[in-house]
């Protein structure tokens, strides 16, 4: 068995059954896990803000750093693998934000505002989410299984 | 409620940072410095000698040709730049393995460390502020006074996160619980360091902007304290007081920054925060 392990702006993909993916520390960062039982793929992206117009330079470099440049490379990567968009169970968790935020550090908020617009275009149904709250989050997801758990402030949770 | 004689000790019992990187702050501050007196104090440091080197040539600064001697990486790099690379060098090995009370590894509070250093002076460019003196090491030194204090947060964890849960800032929890937070220890740390007042003002103000006294260097505290709460929302070192924190109002009425530009400085830094956090590694011995 392999963890895979992904960064901030990063996303992994994997046919392996065994392996675990994991990543740590998502604040206002949004991870999308995404699971083909049939095929027994499993995909993870930690993206980290909204809109690649904020740095178009770095999207060419990182393109997983943004929600609109990333998550469209995650779904590809799993369509190249073989999946299918009918058989993809997606995930979120993250989004998260500071106390009595007025707007300014709400990078959470429009972090999740865009995925769910992306998502509502494109047809793409979210069968469960753990999203907002001033708390920091590590999700995994089993690829065999595709068991995906949220675990936060000591507690791990099934998602 | 700790007795302050007891914080003090704790304070005192602290590994202190190298002279060297000391005086080179020093030495930064004061514009009769020259680059030979720099050379002086850092020659007679190999280790100092050695890092130096080896950042100048890394990719954060993504220099043409290579550095090769002191003197070379003094010029190249200029006096603010090497104070700055002397005190990341000489602050990582103080950090211990965990910190207790925080539920945090070394590696985790040296990349906040990082990050806040480099969001602070980002968001200074950003906001074509004129640069306050130190940003970059008043970021990376913010949180000193979590090396002396954590024991006593974790001896009062569950009272200390009961409030944080019931809505309480972690640090208002701190000073709830036992009398005093991280921040108001962290200027007694800067002190017993001899580090330069605005740095012991930015460990004692950065989580109240708002309340600092005249005389404080107030942008550099906002500064420091908008890259905290940004390093915090973005994950980059969480510990247990998480995201439980707020920012100051007055702060952003202050920087009069905007949400775009906040992210532009998040988008634009990440690379160099892991850079300059992947050339020292903290050294994280178990005291």
């Amino acid at each position: 068995m392999s963890t895979l392990t992904v960064d901030i702006s990063d996303f992994k993909v994997s046919a392996k059954a065994d392996d675990l993916i994991v990543t740590y520390a998502l604040g206002s960062c949004i991870a999308v896990i995404v699971h083909d039982p049939v095929r027994v793929v499993g995909g993870m992206i930690h993206y980290m803000l909204p809109l690649s117009e904020t740095s178009p330079e770095k999207a060419k470099i990182r393109p997983a750093m943004f929600a609109d440049t990333g998550i469209p490379l995650l779904f590809q990567t799993m369509y190249q693998l073989g999946c299918q968009k009918k058989d993809l169970i997606v995930k979120v968790a993250g989004g998260g934000a500071l106390y009595d935020d007025k707007g300014l550090f709400s990078i959470g908020k429009r972090n999740y505002t865009v995925l769910r617009k992306m998502f509502w275009k494109s047809n793409v149904l979210i069968r469960a989410e753990d999203v907002g709250g001033a708390k920091s989050r590590t999700t995994r997801l089993q690829v065999g299984s595709g068991l995906c758990t949220v675990t936060s402030q000591g507690e791990e949770t099934e998602l | 409620m700790i007795a302050p004689s007891v914080i003090l000790s704790r304070v005192k019992a602290l590994p202190t940072l190298s002279g060297a990187a000391l005086r080179l702050s020093e030495l930064a501050r004061d514009q009769r410095s020259s680059a030979a007196d720099f050379e002086r104090v850092i020659r007679p440091d190999p280790a100092l000698t050695a890092n130096l080197l080896r950042v100048a040539n890394s990719a954060y600064f993504g220099l043409r040709n290579r550095v090769e001697s002191v003197k070379q990486a003094v010029t190249v790099l200029g006096l603010t730049r090497v104070s700055e690379v002397a005190a990341a060098a000489a602050f990582a090995p103080v950090i211990p393995a965990r910190l207790p009370g925080y539920d945090i590894e070394a590696s985790a509070f040296w990349l906040h460390s990082v990050a806040v250093a480099v969001l602070s002076e980002r968001l200074a460019v950003e906001l074509k502020m004129p640069r306050p003196d130190l940003t970059f090491t008043a970021g990376l030194l913010h949180d000193i006074g979590k090396l002396a204090i954590g024991t006593f947060v974790s001896q009062e964890s569950v009272e200390i996160l009961g409030r944080v849960r019931g809505g309480l800032a972690f640090a208002s929890a701190e000073r709830e619980v036992l009398g005093v937070d991280h921040a108001e220890v962290g200027a007694l740390v800067a002190d017993a360091w001899r580090l330069p007042a605005a740095m012991g003002a930015v460990a004692r103000w950065h989580h109240a902007p708002d309340d600092v006294p005249e005389g404080v260097d107030r942008p550099l505290v906002d500064l420091v304290h908008a890259a905290d709460g940004l390093a915090h929302a973005l994950g980059l070192g969480a510990d247990v007081g998480e995201l439980a924190r707020q920012i100051a109002p007055g702060t952003e009425a202050r920087l009069g920054i905007r949400a775009r530009r906040l992210e532009r400085v998040a988008g634009a830094s990440l690379d160099a925060i892991r850079e300059m956090a992947g050339l020292f590694a903290p050294r994280g011995d178990s005291r």
